[in-house]
């Protein structure tokens, strides 16, 4: 079953489109990494899905329905960002003791062990937290909501590294252990590239790729060598990056007989998807060092 | 994971809970200003004095509680403003709603509020009349109470009615300026300018609205006026706040 269906999804904002003609769906119980540059798209969608946006036109379905001013699919997703802010006249606990009420699956036990876990106090005020702290916080709201949709957009900004790695393990066990459907947006594609099932890599508002990991390892490949071995031999434009310094070095499409490149000589590497991602979703043309040369 | 079904009327409740619980600044301000306003009725007072005949003068001087009930008033009108604004909207988003929900959640909780506030506001003339027994019905002044326990209770029904309706009044500026941000502005010049161009013309819309609402005889077609008043600015404002987006 999809849980998300997203057809020709178009949204403007300020006669912007922010997203341009989104096709994708998203099964049941995977979990998958929305990847994509500063300004890509990412929170947008997320938005949508969460029925906080409306669309500007095409189609989106979260669990059948519309997301938007719906109330079964806000019961039935939580949308976890650092721009949650709470109220300040409730203490910590008093907002855990609040989301209960709301969320059908809500988890205490789960929350409490968490809340103790990480050292937060009862009567502490989440305005007052540190940004990591308040991030930490936000985690384990989305975590104990057991929400068949949660969604986590950058949720790790400001957690300290030893923090995150706790996040990406609790997610995991927690993922086990109750199966849902989870979107997370990252930049850290390294740190989350163990959990994920699938890769959405969007790039100027539309889906650049939507791979699984183990696709996405595979798409593409470094190749070395003599110059002109490698242009007999792949095509230009499956050429996503290349480097010339020690050599031809190029990440291409998997797509050519890797006997032939054996064949000629040339060396086959692989390219972490991390790596690629920056490769597939560079906008700019050159380099940072490009900016500073004046003359 | 399986899906949940959630009835409106069971996440309306929770929300109006949440709001009573979390929403305390309201209340805060409310004692705040009701203090502010028993203080100076204690000491502000009209005073009429006569006499001289026989040697004898008097003075009268009336207390009442409408200071602080015009005080609420002003409360209910800002605070139904307030609780449209991004972070008291932002709350029922961080959990389950829709936007019907939240909008019928937040007209409840200005309900109870104006109830409270209400409440509050009458009980007060007793407090201010207890103060002056103490204070100053000493040395030849005399204090003297006019109850009767039917108006009373009539008076507190009017004012629950009336902050309702002041609340539906701020609630739709509210969702006006929130639907579109230079309403703040354009608002008052306009409704306000719009009372003085008239008042030039010698049309006095203040006092008739005041005659309109509170110089009603009949308590049913009272009830009635402010009841349908505060149910076309409500419904104005949910139709209004319908399409919004939130966390921009």
């Amino acid at each position: 079953m999809n849980v998300i269906e997203c057809k020709q999804l178009v949204k403007m904002q300020r006669n912007q489109k922010t997203l341009d003609h989104v096709n994708f769906s998203i099964k049941e119980n995977t979990i998958t990494g929305l990847i994509g540059r500063n300004g890509a798209g990412k929170t947008t969608l997320l938005k949508i899905i969460a029925g906080y946006w409306r669309k500007t036109a095409g189609d989106i379905n979260v669990f059948g329905v519309n997301p938007f001013n719906s109330l079964f699919v806000s019961a039935n997703t939580i949308f976890v960002d650092d721009q949650m802010s709470f109220s300040n006249s409730l203490s910590l606990l008093d907002l855990l003791e609040e989301a209960g009420r709301f969320y059908p699956n809500w988890d205490m036990s789960l929350a409490k062990r968490l809340f103790d876990y990480f050292g937060f106090l009862p009567n502490q005020i989440h305005e007052n937290l540190s940004k990591g702290k308040k991030s930490t916080f936000n985690m384990i709201i989305g975590l104990a909501a057991h929400c068949p949709l949660t969604i986590f957009d950058e949720p790790t900004t400001g957690m300290d590294v030893s923090v995150r790695k706790d996040f990406y393990r609790a997610l995991l066990k927690d993922y086990l252990e109750h199966p849902r459907t989870i979107i997370i947006s990252s930049h850290h594609l390294e740190e989350v590239e163990d959990l994920l099932e699938d890769i959405l890599l969007i790039k100027d508002g539309r889906v650049h790729l939507h791979l699984t990991v183990d696709g996405f390892k595979e798409y593409a490949v470094g190749l070395r060598g003599n110059s002109a071995l490698i242009y007999q031999l792949v095509n230009e434009e499956d050429v996503l990056y290349t480097n010339r310094v020690g050599g031809e070095y190029v990440i291409v499409k998997n797509t050519f007989s890797h006997q032939q490149a054996k064949r000629l000589g040339l060396e086959i590497s692989p390219v972490t998807p991390n790596d690629l991602c920056v490769y597939l979703t560079n906008t700019t043309k050159g380099g940072i060092d490009d900016v500073f040369k004046t003359s | 994971m399986s899906l949940k079904q959630v009835s409106e009327s069971k996440i309306i409740k929770n929300q109006l809970l949440f709001k009573l619980n979390s929403f305390t600044g309201v209340f805060t301000s409310m004692l705040a200003l009701q203090l502010l306003a028993i203080f100076m009725s204690y000491y502000g007072s009209s005073s009429m004095g006569g006499g001289g005949v026989y040697g004898i003068s008097y003075t009268f001087s009336y207390y009442s509680a409408n200071v602080v009930i015009a005080f609420t008033f002003l409360w209910i009108f800002v605070n139904s403003i307030l609780i449209t604004t991004r972070a008291y909207k932002e709350d029922d988003f961080h959990f389950v709603t829709n936007r019907m929900t939240q909008n019928l959640s937040n007209i409840l909780f200005l309900f109870v509020a104006s109830l409270i506030g209400a409440v509050t506001a009458m009980l007060s003339s007793f407090l201010v009349k207890i103060l002056i027994y103490f204070f100053k019905a000493t040395k030849g002044n005399y204090l003297a109470v006019d109850l009767n326990a039917l108006e009373w209770f009539t008076g507190l029904a009017a004012t629950i009615l009336i902050l309702f309706m002041l609340g539906s009044f701020g609630y739709f500026i509210g969702i006006l300026v929130q639907w579109y941000k230079k309403l703040a502005i354009i608002l008052p010049v306009v409704l306000i300018g719009t009372v003085m161009a008239l008042a030039s013309q010698g049309h006095y819309i203040l006092p008739e609205i005041i005659e309109f609402y509170f110089m009603e005889h009949s308590f049913i077609v009272f009830l009635l006026k402010v009841i349908g008043s505060a149910g076309v600015l409500f419904a104005a404002a949910i139709l209004i706040s319908n399409q919004q987006e939130v966390r921009k």
